[in-house]
């Protein structure tokens, strides 16, 4: 049976370090399929109200995430994780939305057994202010394995 | 409205004749040109400008904001504030920590339009002047800021807490349950302080002022309001706010009242801020410190809504009533 494995990366390091580790854990393991996931988040028209300035804003994130995805990509390949099991998704977003909310949702569309997360080590006030993804994920999760890596 | 008819009304509502030229501004995107006796022409309606607002912050007199102006409106006389466009972007500071804040006029506009029927909200609307610049008419609330109303109380805590706080703490719920509406609307107050409540006279309602700031996207969007929610909670259970070394210097002599204060009694975002307030005030009922200590550093849990405050604090207010 296929291990599905969803990995959500940002442009930090410890995104980086989460798809080490699972690098690492599945090296061999024919039978896994990984995706990689990030969210681009649109700014909001209230902070930049020009269309043509949020459009290149976007595309910009977009290509500093395929390069760095790509990056990711090539540490599984090359602890054996067959290409073919190695697949990137960018998801867009311009509505104010969760980013834990948005995993969860394509972790249950794509029925993975396990959610992997980078967490960056908020202090408690950056978690009042601003809310941990990975906290949200490891609260709300069902019916799969969630891997926080620090 | 022609000049002979403006400058009547100008005398009429303002007291005085206009000396000198009438200068009618249609465009307000330079807001530092626009002075005291112009009168603004905006889609069809005129102000005269009185002035400009100030901060206004902790009852000092501050400086001046020269993208909102003081009105009359020339229709019928009453008091208006004029919000003009100023795009500006900054980083603020939440105690320690920097927090990218952004001005947007649009923001606000939305949120007076979605807010038309909701008495908890400043009253307005929006208009385009002859340059596109989205400016905002509001109705001046005549009435008392709710920090000068606290701080203006003149009884010691403890009279305050048992004659005044269970209606001043229904007042702050029902200021809490609008936040919470707004939330509910998608929008974020954005500038949550006990300055930008006023008490209207008359009514005695609490009503949100000034909801132009915004943020970049959060995990949780709630967050920055929530926090200024909690300053507003310990504003209004300590009467005031308490922090270490003024207690020290009001205290007996040879008392530090660190030393019966852990660290995790201060407030989170404010180390010298005191939130666990019942080690000052032992009256302060459990249910109504159990809110506080969410906004203390020794807090393992946050409130993530508005929704989870409200709930907590309508214990509370149950548990002040009279038995």
């Amino acid at each position: 049976m296929m291990n599905k494995i969803l990995i959500a990366i940002d442009l930090s390091e410890n995104s980086l370090k989460a798809v080490d580790y699972v690098a690492r854990m599945m090296q061999c393991h024919a039978a896994v399929d990984v995706t990689l996931l990030n969210v681009i988040k649109e700014p909001s028209t209230d902070i930049m109200p020009d269309e043509r300035e949020r459009m290149d804003y976007v595309e910009q994130k977009r290509s500093e995430t395929l390069g760095l995805m790509e990056q990711a990509a090539r540490k599984l390949t090359e602890h054996e994780i067959p290409e073919k099991n190695v697949h990137l998704k960018i998801q867009i977003c311009s509505k104010p939305v969760s980013v834990a909310e948005l995993i969860l949702k394509e972790c249950e569309a794509g029925s993975y057994g396990t959610i992997v997360v980078g967490r960056r080590g908020m202090s408690k006030k950056e978690e009042f202010l601003f809310g941990s993804v990975s906290n949200k994920i490891v609260r709300e999760a069902r019916d799969c394995t969630v891997w926080v890596v620090e | 409205m022609n000049e002979s008819l403006l400058r009547e009304k100008i005398e009429e509502y303002s007291r005085f004749p206009l000396r000198g030229q009438l200068n009618i501004v249609t465009d307000t995107t330079e807001f530092m040109n626009i002075q005291a006796d112009d009168v603004l022409e905006l889609a069809g309606n005129y102000y005269l400008v009185r002035g400009e607002e100030t901060e206004g912050r902790f009852g000092l007199d501050g400086e001046p904001k020269f993208w909102v102006k003081k009105a009359i409106d020339l229709a019928d006389g009453s008091h208006k504030i004029i919000k003009l466009v100023f795009h500006e972007s900054f980083t603020m500071r939440i105690g320690s920590l920097p927090i990218k804040c952004f001005r947007s006029p649009v923001k606000e506009g939305r949120i007076l339009e979605k807010t038309r029927d909701d008495p908890y909200f400043m009253k307005g609307f929006t208009i385009e002047d002859s340059s596109g610049n989205c400016i905002r008419i509001i109705d001046k609330i005549q009435g008392t800021r709710f920090y000068d109303y606290i701080n203006n109380l003149a009884q010691d805590h403890e009279q305050y807490f048992h004659e005044h706080f269970p209606e001043v703490l229904q007042n702050v719920i029902q200021c809490v349950e609008a936040i919470h509406r707004l939330h509910q609307a998608g929008e974020v107050h954005g500038d949550i302080r006990n300055d930008h409540i006023f008490i209207e006279r008359g009514s005695r309602r609490y009503i949100w002022i000034d909801f132009d700031y915004t943020y970049e996207w959060a995990e949780n969007p709630f967050g920055v309001d929530l926090y200024g929610l909690g300053n507003i909670l310990l504003f209004t259970v300590g009467k005031g706010f308490h922090n270490i070394p003024d207690l020290n210097a009001c205290g007996p002599p040879g008392i530090e009242m660190r030393s019966c204060l852990a660290p995790g009694d201060l407030s989170l975002f404010f180390k010298h801020r005191v939130a666990n307030l019942q080690k000052l005030f032992p009256y302060i009922p459990n249910s109504l410190n159990h809110v506080l200590l969410h906004f203390s550093q020794g807090a393992e849990v946050f409130y993530e809504t508005s929704d989870e405050l409200l709930h907590d604090l309508r214990v509370c207010e149950s548990d002040l009533l009279p038995c």
